[in-house]
């Protein structure tokens, strides 16, 4: 692979700014990260609950169609033509159980195979549909959230979720069996990096909410996972107590069981960020547009067990809460645009909160250290093929 | 045309530009008080996409007159200097209207909102949609929103939202 020329400061806790806006290394990312051995998560199964569901997405600008079959199975396919490469589906979501590319009518069922070719006499001798399904990228799942990777030398998902893997089934409901409500999307001026590297972090002193709703902080742990450096929270859940300034408190209330799962974040390596908080199950699939922009899917879920009081309760919560437009997150989102613009400037991103020795990597860290991140730093640092400096 | 419908429209249109003009100048109180007093006033910011996959799930959810008090206090109080501002300016133009019954009016309406960054300074589209809204004729003779919804054309927003669409 190409060398990058970028000199990676000695102390484990210091980013070189550099990282978050050139070119030529938003390009080399797209190879050994994007195109690399790491798992994507494209979809949920609930999004596509019903015989003949399909939804589509861009994973890093490669078209993915994710469709149920018939008989229930789901899949991943590129989303494109098997003959000249037209892009095959056109809509986000949908139900469909074939898929025609109107360029020359050339007909696949939702197994991808192709059933159906109009004129295929004038074909090249020997001409077979069966040789013509949809081309289809590794893909696997884990309580129905459905990875895709662009590799053939992945490790399983298993090996890749690691240690992750009981916080996020506690975040998917505890066994996946979810209920989509919606999707709240948006573009935010931001390298993909400084997007993960502050969502799912907290910064208490960042929102005002908190102080002014009474909002204790959550005590909780925080730890890395894999080498990759995927990062989880487990937090008993911090309910409001006392007065707010907030009229409909429902916007905060928790109604589920047991406070005890209350708050789960998990951050997998490279893009992903998934949370849930209070009553709000939210899976955010998160994509580079190109080394400024990043596109964020905030999916959100009720569990299937839910009753119709509970749906809408999380319907409530979900909409107004942490996305892009919510109580609690909106400053975040700005934030993303702020710190991207700052990395315009010479020098090195610091991380100062639960560092305690910037010589050593640590993997379990408190609720809100910033020092969380710097084993998928360090993990970046060595997929990119970047030297640290000598001590 | 009778003289009463051209009236009427008048009204509505008034409305629908003093819900504008209180947005584009940030003036939160003045948006509240272009909905009805009644508990369940409501204004909904929502994706088309969303809506029309039967997915209820919105941008904003305020689905009683709580919450619009409530999104009062977000932008005035607990949001202030935490996010990069920004201008817009809102297009409006009313496609359709239907009398419901004696006290309420079903209106439909075109909308696209430029926004200027005040850092940047660039202009762009923030969202294009339609407002489906119904509108309570009180007895004083006023129009107030009774409820709202934003149903957005675009369905990935370049930016995050303070303010109501
Ligand atoms: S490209 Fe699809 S049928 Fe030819
Ligand atoms: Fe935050």
């Amino acid at each position: 692979m190409t060398e990058i020329g970028l000199t990676w400061p000695k102390n484990f806790n210091e980013v070189p700014k550099a990282a978050f806006t050139r070119k030529d290394i938003y390009a080399e990312e797209m190879k050994r990260i994007f195109f690399g051995q790491e798992w994507h998560p494209v979809a949920h199964e609930s999004e596509l609950p019903n015989p003949g569901d399909f939804k589509t997405f861009r994973l890093a600008g490669v078209p993915l169609l994710i469709a149920r079959d018939r008989e229930g199975v789901v899949r991943v396919f590129y989303n494109a033509c098997s003959h000249r490469g037209n892009q095959l589906e056109t809509a986000v979501m949908g139900n469909k159980t074939e898929f025609e590319c109107p360029y020359h009518r050339w007909l696949f069922d939702a197994k991808g195979d192709l059933v159906g070719c109009p004129n295929h006499r004038d074909f090249l001798p020997g001409f077979d549909k069966s040789d013509y399904p949809l081309a289809q990228p590794r893909f696997d799942s884990f309580y129905g959230l459905i990875f895709v990777t662009l590799s053939a030398e992945t490790e399983t998902l298993t090996e890749f979720l690691g240690d992750s893997q009981n916080t996020l089934r506690e975040l998917l409901g505890g066994d996946g069996r979810l209920k989509l409500l919606g999707y709240q999307k948006v573009r935010y001026d931001s390298n993909w990096k400084s997007y993960t590297d502050n969502d799912g972090y907290h910064a208490p002193l960042l929102h005002q909410a908190f102080k002014l709703l009474n909002w204790q902080g959550g005590k909780g742990r925080q730890f890395a996972a894999t080498k990759h450096g995927h990062i989880c929270f487990e937090s008993a859940l911090s309910v409001v107590s006392g007065p707010t300034v907030l009229k409909d408190a429902s916007l905060i209330a928790f109604k589920g069981q047991d406070p005890s799962v209350g708050s789960r974040i998990v951050s997998l390596f490279p893009t992903f960020v998934s949370t849930k908080h209070l009553d709000v199950i939210n899976l955010r699939f998160a994509t580079p547009v190109d080394e400024e922009t990043v596109e964020v899917h905030y999916a959100y879920f009720a569990h299937q067990d839910d009753d119709e009081d509970m749906v809408l309760h999380r319907l409530r919560q979900s909409s107004n809460l942490l996305g892009p437009c919510g109580l609690i997150s909106m400053e975040d989102a700005s934030i993303f645009h702020r710190i991207h613009i700052g990395n315009h400037t010479p020098g090195n991103a610091i991380f100062q909160k639960g560092v305690h020795d910037q010589s050593k990597l640590e993997s379990e860290f408190l609720q809100n250290d910033e020092s969380g991140n710097l084993p998928r730093w360090e993990y970046y640092r060595s997929v990119m093929g970047f030297e640290r400096a000598e001590a | 045309m009778t003289q009463t419908d051209t009236a009427l429209e008048a009204a509505l249109d008034a409305l629908l530009l003093a819900d504008s003009s209180a947005l584009d100048g940030k003036d939160m109180e003045g948006w509240l008080a272009n909905y009805a007093e009644e508990d369940e006033a409501s204004y909904i910011c929502r994706s088309a996409e969303n809506s029309e996959n039967g997915l209820a799930l919105g941008f904003m959810y305020d689905d009683c007159r709580s919450r619009l008090e409530d999104r009062v206090t977000f932008v005035n109080d607990i949001w202030v200097g935490t996010f990069q501002d920004y201008r817009t300016r809102h297009f409006v133009q009313r496609v359709a209207y239907q009398r419901v019954d004696a006290s309420t009016i079903s209106m439909r309406s075109n909308f696209s909102v430029f926004m200027t960054p005040t850092d940047s300074g660039i202009t762009q589209v923030l969202a294009a949609g339609q407002y489906l809204d119904t509108i309570r004729l009180e007895k004083a003779g006023a129009l107030k929103l009774l409820s709202r919804r934003a149903e957005l054309d675009t369905s990935v927003l370049p930016r995050y939202l303070v303010y109501p669409i």
